[in-house]
Order: structure tokens, then sequence, then C-alpha cells
């Protein structure tokens, strides 16, 4: 039996391990990385909030893991099955896993976990779980899911940040949001939880069980919380933190500290994530309930020059509703129209003409206020420059920067503005993250990051409807480009850009980029040259 | 008046001060001249040095003339200094005039109200303030004012204090003057002078709080003013020093400007110090 069990782990350790394996890795070492802001719990069943994700899935696990294509590699389950028809998904579980308290791993967490917790309590878990009607568990060590309708979205929303495996004994029975493990979380993961200072860090220890055999590296995982970006820019240079992710050091920062040998820089490990710029449009009041305002402004606004000068570089003009990233999967189509690759002030001016917003006397066609995202200098520049672009077309702007709660009610609870100007994860799949701004079904008041344009489009509901179900590759990517034809032509959401987050890493920091999630990953195969 | 220059000019340093000031003032005033622009405007090639790309202080992040911020910033800034100054001065006045006259429970009150506001840290409350009203001009002025008046009130309650039971007072309560007359009329002229003082250096106090509200991005976004300028090139300071380092200079020499004048204005209208040399 533990002959057997060995034997397993070393075959999932090894096909994990992949091209790596030739590189000598060193066991030991602390790795301190960045954790900002400090996250409200660990519970990342709950909330998706970016500083959970940090460390949560180097505790918690997830069925699958994802490598750096995002093609599906084993984790909880070392192999799976989905039936012809799609509507059933069968997992095989590894055996011998234990939490970290010394409990076995079984099917009965599995289907905990998915039914009890994150198709009720997680954010978009109910979205990606929407399909799955029960779970079978014929033995310990397989989870039989059975679908109402394929999913093939699912498959790409079981990694151990989007959905952690969490465990039944301690949870079954109380109230999930409220429950002890939020904030001593008990996983199955390389790393076991052990102290949480509050204001200071989070400290995870190697887990001595770990039944990935001779992993993790690392003996210990300290997340620090610096708030003040200059202070964590000094930190890092001087080595005291050897990893930041998510633009924990400032891009103007990265341009200088790239430079020095002893730091790297990547902006690998963000696919799953996937973020994009864009402004909302409330399409429900003047002057934005006409197409053509919103399509002019796209047409004017020079993407690169945002980029370049307020990015510094790092990112990529988005030229459709999808970020080019889905070409990939096949989903996303070239040559979307109002997605210029210059600004194209003339064709601005001639569509609004046509539409009827003619110039009075001081050149002013329409006038509005824009919202800006209040997370940092970066948004605010975004909007000058609006400010500046839009109004050589006549589009007369008033700037408003508020604090995070009173922006989230406006725009979202009380659909108060005109256009926001904001940024997306469009994740993984289409179904996962954008459709969440275009459905009728997503006008949910109260809701943060849906669909806040109001925009109905019953043709467009359907499409949708139609691609999340789709098994097909090729009937999915022609119902994608048709969506995304749709889309260029309503605007209801005009893309900015294909952000590009940074990861700034010490140099003698080894093996954090194999996992397609990038620092959302479990950092298991992490470790120290020196 | 040609006496009160004349002690006035006593002090070089004052008169250095309103030079500097006055250029300060015609600078805000003909910035549309020399810069019709919107200084937001993105010009040219972002992050120029001084004296490259036909910038005469360089361009910042966007590629913004900083010299146009520089000059329509003027207006800003001193336009808020005043507008504060005076909401507070006026608000002071009448908080201390009444307390200082009529004393008692009307006394205890307002003074009980005054030490509240005085008991929270101004630029904190000032913070406070305009982050609940949504930045803007009108907020900042207000968020200004109301933390500046407590030190006016105080002030005139003292001077009202003094004044009230001197002979000239007690003459126009037995001719039956009304207490609106006398205390406009008659005490309020004989403690001009510290009105004036504080009322001056209040100036530059609000200059300054505008600046580190702006700094902080709780600023007008639609307006240009130096603290705005040095918050937004701030995170540049080590490839792009002249983006913060012009404005910075600006409001140090302004506030300087305002301080020595201040000073001049003690000099020249407190009696006590006429003598002074």
């Amino acid at each position: 039996m533990i002959k057997k069990w060995i034997s397993s782990a070393v075959v999932a350790a090894t096909s994990i391990l992949g091209t790596t394996f030739a590189q000598a890795e060193k066991e030991g070492g602390t790795l301190v990385m960045i954790v900002q802001p400090e996250p409200p719990s660990l519970a990342s069943f709950v909330s998706t909030s970016g500083p959970i994700g940090l460390m949560a899935p180097k505790i918690y696990e997830g069925l699958l893991d994802y490598d750096k294509d995002l093609k599906a590699v084993p984790a909880l389950a070392k192999s799976w099955d989905v039936s012809e028809d799609g509507k059933t998904v069968t997992f095989n579980l590894n055996k011998g896993v234990k939490w970290h308290d010394g409990e076995p791993f079984t099917s009965a967490d599995v289907q905990f976990s998915i039914m009890n917790v994150l198709s009720k309590v997680h954010p978009r878990g109910p979205n990606s779980f929407k399909e799955v009607t029960s779970i079978d568990t014929p033995d310990d060590h397989t989870a039989v899911f059975n679908l109402a309708n394929p999913a093939p979205y699912m498959m790409r929303a079981l990694s151990a940040y989007e959905s952690p495996m969490v465990p039944k004994h301690l949870l079954e029975g109380q109230d999930i949001k409220s429950s002890d493990i939020a904030n001593k979380p008990v996983g199955t993961g390389p790393f076991k939880f052990v102290e949480w200072k509050k204001g200071q860090y989070i400290r995870l220890d190697k887990n001595e069980d770990y039944w990935k055999e001779g992993l993790p590296y690392l003996d210990r995982i300290v997340g620090r919380f610096i708030p003040d970006a200059s202070t964590r820019t000094a930190a890092m240079e001087n080595g005291e933190v050897h990893y930041g992710a998510y633009g924990a050091i400032p891009n103007v920062d990265v341009v200088r500290l790239r430079e020095l040998d002893s730091i790297g820089v990547t902006t690998d490990g963000y696919a799953m994530i996937n973020p994009v710029s864009l402004i909302e449009f409330n399409t429900t009041v003047e002057p934005f309930n006409n197409p053509a305002i919103r399509k002019a402004i796209s047409l004017t606004l020079d993407r690169q020059f945002l980029i370049d000068n307020i990015w510094f570089g790092y990112g990529k003009p988005a030229t459709s509703a999808l970020s080019s990233s889905y070409s990939a999967t096949g989903l996303y189509a070239e040559g979307m129209p109002n997605y210029p690759g210059r600004p194209n002030v003339e064709a601005a001016n001639k569509l609004l003409d046509e539409a009827g917003f003619k110039p009075d006397a001081d050149g002013v066609r329409a006038k509005a206020t824009l919202d800006l995202i209040p997370y940092g200098e970066d948004w605010r520049r975004t909007g000058e420059y609006m400010k500046q672009a839009l109004g050589d077309v006549g589009i007369e702007l008033d700037l408003r920067y508020e604090d995070v709660p009173s922006w989230l009610k406006r725009v979202y609870a009380d659909y108060d503005f005109g256009m926001n100007v904001n940024y997306f994860y469009q994740l993984p799949d289409p179904v996962l993250g954008v459709h969440r701004h275009y459905s009728s079904d997503q006008i949910r008041q109260g809701t943060h990051f849906v669909n806040s344009s109001r925009y109905k489009n019953p043709k467009l509901d359907g499409l949708m409807a139609d691609a999340s179900k789709e098994p097909d590759a090729k009937k999915r990517s022609a119902a994608y480009k048709e969506i995304q034809e749709i889309l260029a032509d309503d605007m209801p959401v005009v893309n900015l850009h294909e952000m590009k987050f940074l990861t700034v890493f010490n140099s003698k920091l080894k093996g954090h980029e194999l996992s397609g999630l990038g620092a959302y990953g479990s950092f298991e195969r992490t470790w120290f040259d020196e | 008046m040609r006496n009160f220059w004349k002690l006035f000019k006593r002090n070089r340093s004052a008169v250095a001060g309103l030079v500097i000031l006055l250029f300060i003032i015609v600078m805000a005033a003909t910035a549309h001249l020399f810069f019709p622009e919107d200084p937001f405007r993105l010009v040219g090639r972002s992050m120029s040095a001084p004296g490259t790309n036909g910038f005469l202080l360089g361009s910042d992040s966007l590629g913004r003339d900083v010299a146009s911020g520089i000059a329509h910033g003027a207006k800003t800034s001193l336009l808020i200094g005043l507008l504060a100054t005076i909401v507070a001065v006026g608000f002071g006045t009448i908080m201390g005039g009444l307390a200082g006259y009529y004393g008692g429970i009307i006394d205890d009150l307002l003074m009980r109200i005054t030490e509240m506001f005085q008991t929270i840290p101004s630029f904190v409350f000032a913070i406070l303030l305009v982050a609940i009203m949504k930045p803007s001009i009108e907020s900042i002025v207000i968020a200004i004012a109301v933390v500046s008046w407590p030190a006016v009130a105080r002030l005139v309650r003292g001077e009202f204090l003094s004044l009230k039971n001197r002979e000239f007072v007690q003459a126009c309560h037995t001719l039956g003057m009304s207490d609106i007359r006398i205390m406009l009329g008659e005490i309020l002229p004989n403690c001009l002078s510290p009105i004036i003082v504080i009322g001056s250096l209040m100036v530059a106090t609000a200059i300054l709080i505008e600046s580190g509200l702006a700094f902080l991005g709780l600023g007008d976004p639609n307006i240009m003013s130096w603290g705005f300028q040095v918050g937004a090139g701030r995170t540049l300071l080590r490839s792009a020093w002249w983006i913060v380092t012009f404005p910075g200079l600006a409001i140090l020499i302004t506030v300087l400007a305002i301080n020595l004048v201040g000073e001049g204005l003690n000099d020249a209208l407190n009696p006590r110090l006429r003598e002074r040399q």
C-alpha cells in the first residue's frame, strides 16, 4: 500500500516537474514575499481578493493545476476523464493525501468543497459550477461530477487559487463564512499555516508530510505586508524580500531595478488572470446611450501612448472584447472594427457628426463625467490623458476620483455614472471572466464587477449561453467570433489595453514561474540557488 | 498710508517678499498670455529635460509643460489661499467678536466649540473633510477654512475682551449706540492690525495645506496646481527630477514671500513694535 502510494506520488511529481528536473534544486531557505495589502482573511473559498490569492494556494490545493501554457496537469486528481457527451466528469484522486491536521483527504471532501462551499459562497464558484447537479463518490478516491450541460470552462476553474479543496471535517455544520479556518487555514498543500502577526507578516512552514515526495524545497514562506511603495522597492533592492508580484513594485521603479544583476523581472504568470483595462459606459443615460459616441471614443484614444507613458511599456493595446491571450484557445478574433491600431480622430469626428453630436460655439459636442478606478496614480494619469484626447473631438470630460467604497457604490449599486475607467480579469475562459460584463442576467445591482453598463442584447445573451455549453472547439470559436463582432459594433465597454503585471524577484530564487498561476501558484518547486 | 509705507519699508526683507509676491501675482494673471494652452495639454515628448524639446522647465510623464503648469498653478494656489483665508477670517472674526463682546454663557459656548475644532490635528481634519466631500475647489476651500478659523476666533476674542472695557467704548454705550454699531464701527477697526497680520500668514498656510492635499491626491483633478504637479511627479524623482523640483520651489518661494510680507505688516501695524529697528 505505502509502496504503491510512493510510486504514484513519484510519477505525479516527475510528470509535473517536466522539463525542469535537469536543474539541481537545493532544499532549504526562507522565502520572503511581499503581500500587499494585508489580506482580510485566508479564506480563499470565500473571497478572490488578490492578497489571499498570494498565500492561500500554498496551503490549499485544487483538483488540477495548470502549466505555463494553461494546460491542465494533475494535482489532487491524478487523472480525469470527460465522457463523450461532456456531461460526466470523473476525477481519480491521489491516495495517501492528508490534511495538515492528519485526517485523510477523500472524495467526500471534494463533494463538500464543490457543492456546499464553492457553489454557495465563492464569488465566481456559482458561475463556474452552475452546471454541476451532483457529485457521486463511489469510493474514497473517485469523484464523479454529473453536469446538466457540458461545461468546458469548468475544467479551467479547478486550480488551488480558483477552487480550493477544503476539509469537510472542519467545516461541516458550521457557518462557512465565519468559520475558524478562515484565519487558521488547514489544507493539503506543501506549506502549513503557522502564524499571522497582524500588520506584519504571515508565516507558513514546510509540510513535512506532504504527499509529493521530496517537495517542497523551501523550509518556510513569509508573506510580509509593506504598505509604502518606495519601502517595498528598497526592501527588494537590498535583498530583504525576494518576491513581489501584481505591481508590488511600481513600474517606474522596475525600469530601474531591472538593470541590476541581483533582480529579475517577468510578465509571466498572469495568463490565468488575464487583466484588461477598459471603460464602462452607462448605456442608459445621455450621451452614452448612443453607440456612436462609444465607438468614437474607442477610435480617438491612443492606446500605445497610455502603455508607453503610464505603464512604462508594459502592456498591449486591446483589439477586441476578448484579450488576445485567448488566441491560445482559438476564441480570440482578429481585425475587429473600432479598435484602430493608431487613433483615428477623423473617423471619430465623422461618426459624431453623423450621429448628431454637433459642436457648439466652443467646439463641445457632449459633456460627461469620467470616473476613475481609485487604485492609484496610474489611473489618474489615464484619466488626465483621456480628458485631453477626447477634448480634441469635442467630448468634454470632468474627472472624478473618489475613495474605493464610494466609487464601487456609485458604479455598481447606484449606477450614478456616465463613463468609468476600470480593469477586469478576463480569466482563462470568457464564460468565467467576460460574460459577466455583457450578459443581461449579470445586471446585478449591488454586485461588484458585473454588467454595470446595463447593456441588454437578447441576441448576444443567446450566443453566450450557447457558447458556454458548446463542447466542440471549432463551433465555440465561431460563436465567439460573432460575439466579438457584435461587441465591437455596439461597444457597451471599450477595452483599452491588455495589462501586463510585473513580478519582480531576487535572481537567486528559482522555480517560482513554473505554474500558469504565477504568484497564485503553490511554490512547491521554488528554491534558492545560493 | 504714507506713514505705513515708511514703517513697512524699514523691513528690507518684507519689501523683498512683496516684490516676489507681486511677481507671482503678475505671473498668475498673465499665465493665459504666455501659456495660452490648457496646462493639462500633452504638448510634446514626455519626460523631456529642462531646456530640451522646447520646454523651458521640462515636461512631465505625459508630456505636459512643467512651466505652463507652474504659471497656471500660481492662479490656483493664490486663489485657494485667498478664498480660504477670507472665509476663515470672516467666520473667525464673527465667532471671536461675539464671544469677546458678550462674554458669559455665549463666550463659554462659542469658545468650547472653538476648542473642539482646535483639538483635532488640522491637516488630518482637512484630509478627512475633502475625502468626505469629494475633491473640488469648493471642498478644498471649505476644508482649509474649517481648520483655520479657530486661531482667528481666539485672537479676535482677546482683542474684543481688552477693548470692550475701554473708555471710548463705554462712551458709546452711554450715547446709546447699538451693539452691532459698537462692534463693527468702534471695536473692529481698532483690532484690524492683528487680523490683517494673522490673515496674511494664513494665506501661506492655506497654500501649504492645498499643496499637501493635492500631493496626497486630494486636489481637484480638473485644476492644475503646484501640489498636484509635485504629487504626480514624486514617483519619478529618481528619473526626472525637474517635474517635482520646480513646482516645489514655487511653493517654497511663494510661502516664504507671503511670510516675509506678513512679518513686515506686523512690524508696521503693531504699535508696540514701531520703534523696533
